[in-house]
């Protein structure tokens, strides 16, 4: 039970208007390329680095330092760093250090820095000096940037279908949501900006996370996970099996009104969800008393989350016997768009990416009337007695010298073509889909189970 | 919320043909089934939502049809039947091939009293002689007859289909049939929330009004711009200003206190804003009290409206409310007599009164709001009055939208000096002027003066910025919409734009293609020379560089498609056909802020190795 003194707003949540020390960040370095980092302040020689600690990249090295109090979203240039004893230390590719550096971080984060946060000892410390080479931006966390960007695991639940599961299952400020299992805590994060209306004071009744997890290291990591985030009061983490053990916190009832289940076997956690006890259940239980973890006056909203269509039956199965209603099976294909410029035409410069075939039948009858008039000067000239000239080659002749006049060198420069269009603006705009898309994540199943009006 | 169907509440009646029936719940209606029947409002009123009715025959003495709740082991009981019998390692005689098809499409099965299917109408081949044997009219007699509501009819009709031995060898006392689509009277009661009437809105209704918008997209647009509440309310003091004080006295943009507000640009007639604002919990009248108990009260208000009337644009009745907060709401009360501490309501009952706020007192929350930007004079949201808002009621009871709603034009955006509301300066008058004019004239004054201080609060702290994130889904070119509201956004703040096709969204996208922003850093763009970095980051744009391409970050667009699956014994499979039209698509970035002056890109490429890396780390 995280009821502790009421600390900060989660970052995820609102993470102010600038970066803070011993809060996550998520590194942008490239589009598709991000890495959350637990920002430090500098306290001294850290990990051989004069600086403090510093995230090294393939765009460069990157000091917290130089990340701290900055406005979100900044751009932060690259520092030379003073590596001095380090550089000999390891001498690995920048690109392996990153990764070890952020996690490095993440994990030293609690124990040490927090405490050394407030003491803001820029002494030792050595200033950043901008290097020339590289950039990244740094961005504010939020539940899209951390499942890109997560320690992975187990699989996670990704943007498309989470966005479309809390819709589908009105996860809304001030419900009350049960998942299970938690694995890498990217659909937590999600669902816990979902049903977020403020931080509990004792006793309240507030939006709130209740998740399961039944492997210890993972449930452990969450824990911690949840803890750094600022998130523990809004979660409540459970170490049990949900199949045997259900849904009940210390004996009591979550009353959630939405509930998702990422398991591999749904059906065996239904029977704990059900209003009443389920008929199932074995004579020796019959004694005690039987709690329902379901708001007795709501309707619960439920969705599972499997990728093999023999679960889906066995759980659509389950719910017909169990009371549910509006059962729904939907899988949900995402795509990415790219879009890009489709330069073709024969007189474009050699870029990358130029396609240098005829732009339209206009230009390809001129450059073939222009290879006759050549042939036909050629042809008009006197021959040393070669006859078989007419057949084959027309094209290797003057082809070499049609492209025109505005080949290689003689074109017009990157900045701008002949026709006065900048290189940017040449071509015709496209959209295509990325190189591999995901055909199959998992198939949803939702259903609806409403009360009776009578109290349970 | 929607805990029980509360009076007046707006509804969708999910009908046996599959299709759905919005309307509000006033109470001591009858509301009209079409061919289903008649059902009383007041049956409805108070019950759980989601439970499945079914109209039972009217008893002799009585004028109304009283309700069943159907059960789901009796709404699941083809399916359940289904499994059993495929569980069965011999299906029983007859099971397959004695089946029948009956009119058009209906779907019910009959069952004899060991749970084998005898007869099935929905998959196998039409019997055209069967078809025939049955007239509508005789239908309706039988339906008429029956007391079992359409059952009897449905089962004889199976029966007269069916193999002559069959027949006889089965008596109806026998037979169980279960699940018809067009005679059994059943109905379901869904609340009216921003999913199911969206789906409804698109499926059945007029999908071009909200933009196509579905399911997916609306999912993806509110998680991607990161929508959710921001903030417990923040509300300004009263500055108490006398009638005499003019925009002096007006407070002032109190930028620290703005925080977890988003700005939209939404041409879905409201949908986007009412996404939204169930995002952020301000969408419901009961939001955040749990109202339940005190709807017996307010039963007995005087409605009177057509119970079958679906737009709620011409219902404008409800039952008598308290004391609206902070809205025009009194023009012919003197704002500042304080000398009226009790008002009548409607309903009779004197109600206790809270001092009322002065002219310049701001209703809005500083935290936790929308801020919506629109084309003409007036923003159209019409459709919020599904959710009980009426954006052009002068007169507004209660409801949370009033306090975290707030909207301007485009012009009181960015020419805030040419709109007469905003640059006209408040009236003022003496006490003993104002004693002296005739009580319409006053209220006009005060209307005036509060309507000013609102305006000036909206475009003042629009124009502070620092907004939390931008949502779109307009029918204007989302470049001209970004290059006006960039510059409001925080760092970081993320940008979502809906749009049902993908051109324009490419478009923007092709803003941020790697060249041009390329470009744009190298030093070499004669029209930014000299430009500081304010001037920069309110770049208005040419040809070559509509927008300042340094502006976004992480530019991406997708697309998500919700594919639909029947679920049942030995034929589970994708539906056949969906919805077609406009797929939808979602552009997003994050604000940045660029660093001063020339940063130049990339340092070490190491390149193939580490993307590879980075990329094998993440799970396909
Ligand atoms: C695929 S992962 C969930 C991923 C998660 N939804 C996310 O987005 O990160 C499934 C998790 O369920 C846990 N799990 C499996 N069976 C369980 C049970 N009976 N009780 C609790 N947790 C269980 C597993 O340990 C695993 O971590």
């Amino acid at each position: 039970m995280a009821s502790t003194t009421r600390t900060a707003v989660s970052p995820f949540l609102d993470p102010g208007p600038r970066t803070k020390a011993n809060s996550l960040a998520i590194l942008q370095l490239s589009r598709d390329n991000l890495q959350p980092v637990y920002l430090q302040s500098p306290t001294g020689v850290h990990d051989g680095y004069a600086e403090g600690a510093v995230v090294n990249t393939r765009y460069g090295s990157f000091p917290h330092s130089t990340m701290l109090n900055v406005p979100w979203g900044s751009q932060i240039r690259a520092s030379k760093v003073d590596t001095g004893s380090r550089g000999r230390k390891r001498k690995r590719g920048s690109g392996d250090d990153a990764c070890r550096e952020a996690t490095g971080a993440s994990e030293k984060d609690n124990e040490d820095s927090a405490a050394a946060a407030n003491e803001d000892s820029a002494a030792g410390v050595k200033q950043a000096v901008a290097d020339s080479s590289g950039f990244i931006h740094i961005l504010p966390p939020t539940p899209e940037l951390w499942t890109t960007s997560l320690p992975h695991r187990t699989q996670v639940v990704y943007t498309p279908d989470y966005s479309y599961i809390l819709h589908r299952i009105r996860a809304r400020p001030g419900s009350v949501l049960i998942e299970a299992g938690a694995g890498s805590g990217s659909f937590t994060h999600a669902s816990v900006r979902a049903v977020y209306n403020g931080y509990p004071s004792e006793g309240q009744r507030k939006g709130k996370v209740f998740s399961f997890e039944f492997h210890e290291q993972r449930y452990h990591k969450m824990k911690k996970e949840l803890s750094d985030h600022g998130l523990g009061g809004l979660v409540h983490l459970t170490h049990r099996d949900v199949y045997n053990g259900g849904f009940l916190v210390d004996g009591k009832s979550p009353e959630a009104e939405a509930i998702f289940l990422d398991l591999p076997a749904p059906w065996e956690a239904l029977p704990h969800l059900s209003r009443r006890r389920p008929q199932s259940s074995t004579s020796a239980d019959e004694q005690t008393e039987w709690v329902s973890p379901l708001n007795p006056k709501k309707s619960a909203y439920i969705c599972t989350f499997s990728p093999c269509i023999e679960q889906v039956t066995r759980t659509v199965s389950a719910m017909r016997r169990l009371g549910w209603v509006d059962i729904d099976m939907i899988e949900i294909a995402n795509r990415k768009l790219h879009t890009s410029r489709e330069r073709v035409g024969l007189n474009l410069n050699f870029d990358r990416g130029v396609n240098n075939s005829a732009r339209d039948v206009e230009e390809a009858l001129t450059r073939l009337a222009d290879i006759e008039a050549r042939f036909r000067e050629h042809a008009a000239k006197p021959r040393d007695g070669d006859e078989d000239m007419d057949s084959g080659d027309e094209d290797a002749v003057p082809a070499g010298k049609s492209s025109g006049p505005t080949n290689g060198s003689d074109g017009p420069s990157a900045e701008e073509t002949s026709s006065g269009v900048p290189p940017w603006m040449e071509g015709r705009l496209i959209t295509r889909g990325e190189p591999e898309i995901k055909t199959h994540t998992s198939y949803l199943v939702f259903a609806i189970l409403p009360w009776s009006g009578r109290g349970g | 919320m929607h805990s029980v169907v509360r009076p007046n509440a707006w509804v969708a009646l999910k009908l046996p043909s599959g299709s759905t029936k919005v309307l509000q719940i006033a109470p001591n209606t009858t509301i009209s089934l079409g061919k289903y029947g008649n059902v009383s409002s007041n049956l409805i009123i108070g019950r759980p939502y989601h439970l499945t009715f079914e109209l039972q025959d009217k008893l002799p003495d009585e004028n109304f049809s009283r309700l069943r709740v159907v059960p789901a082991s009796e709404l699941h009981a083809e399916a359940i039947a289904e499994e059993e019998a495929a569980g069965c390692s011999t299906p029983a005689a007859g099971a397959a091939d004695a089946v029948i098809s009956a009119t058009d499409g209906e779907e019910f099965s009959l069952f004899d009293d060991k749970g084998n299917v005898v007869a099935r109408s929905n998959h196998e081949v039409i019997d055209e002689n069967a078809r025939q044997t049955l007239t509508q009219d005789e239908i309706e007699e039988l339906k008429r007859e029956g007391n079992n509501a359409g059952k009897d009819v449905i089962a004889k009709l199976l029966l007269s289909h069916t193999a002559l031995d069959q027949k006889t060898s089965f008596s109806l006392a026998k037979y169980k049939l279960l699940k018809t689509k067009k005679y059994i009277r059943r109905f379901q009661v869904l609340p009216i929330d921003v999913a199911n009437f969206a789906h409804w809105q698109l499926e059945e209704r007029d999908a071009n009004k909200i933009m196509d918008m579905r399911a997916e997209m609306i999912g993806l647009v509110g998680c991607w711009g990161n929508v959710h509440f921001g903030g417990d309310d923040v509300l300004l003091e009263d500055p108490k200003a006398s009638t005499a004080q003019g925009e002096e006295a007006c407070l002032p943009v109190n930028q620290d206190l703005l925080q977890g507000r988003w700005l939209v640009v939404d041409d879905t007639c409201g949908l986007l804003v009412a996404a939204m604002a169930e995002r952020m919990g301000v969408l419901y009248e009961d939001e955040g009290k749990e109202a339940e108990g005190q709807t017996e009260e307010q039963n007995g208000a005087a409605v009177e409206q057509a119970a079958t009337a679906t737009e709620p644009q011409e219902l404008q009745v409800r039952p008598a409310v308290p004391e609206p907060v902070g809205q025009d709401n009194a023009d012919t009360e003197m704002a500042d007599a304080s000398t009226t501490p009790v008002k009548r309501q409607s309903d009779g009952k004197p109600k206790q009164q809270k001092p009322r706020p002065s002219d310049f007192a701001i209703p809005y929350s500083q935290t936790n709001s929308i801020t919506v930007i629109h084309g003409a004079s007036q923003p159209n949201l019409s459709l919020l009055n599904y959710w009980g808002f009426d954006i052009t009621s002068p007169n507004h009871p209660p409801h949370p939208l009033l306090n975290h709603l707030l909207n301007l034009t485009w012009l009181q955006l960015l020419k805030p000096e040419l709109d007469t509301s905003y640059s006209t300066p408040p009236l003022t008058a003496t006490p003993e002027t104002l004693a002296s004019w005739k009580p319409s004239r006053r209220g006009n004054f005060h209307r005036k003066r509060r309507r000013y201080a609102r305006i000036r609060h909206i475009v003042d702290s629009t124009r502070a910025g620092n907004f939390s994130g931008l949502v779109c889904a307009s029918t204007m070119d989302p470049i001209s919409i970004l290059r006006h509201t960039l510059p409001l956004l925080a760092g970081g703040a993320p940008v979502a734009i809906y749009a049902p096709t993908v051109e324009a969204l490419a478009a923007v996208s092709d803003c941020f293609s790697v060249p041009r922003r390329t470009a744009w850093v190298s030093g070499n763009v004669p029209e930014i020379e000299g430009l500081s970095h304010e001037e920069l980051e309110r770049w208005e744009g040419n040809e070559r560089f509509p927008l300042n391409p340094t502006l976004l970050q992480g530019v991406s667009i997708q697309t998500s498609r919700a594919r639909r699956w029947q679920v049942l014994p030995g034929r589970t499979h994708p539906l056949m056909t969906e919805r077609g039209g406009a797929d939808g698509y979602v552009f997003t970035a994050w604000r940045c802020k660029p660093a001063e002056g020339k940063v130049a890109a990339k340092g070490k490429f190491k390149r193939r190795k580490v993307e590879t890396e980075s990329e094998a780390a993440t799970p396909a």
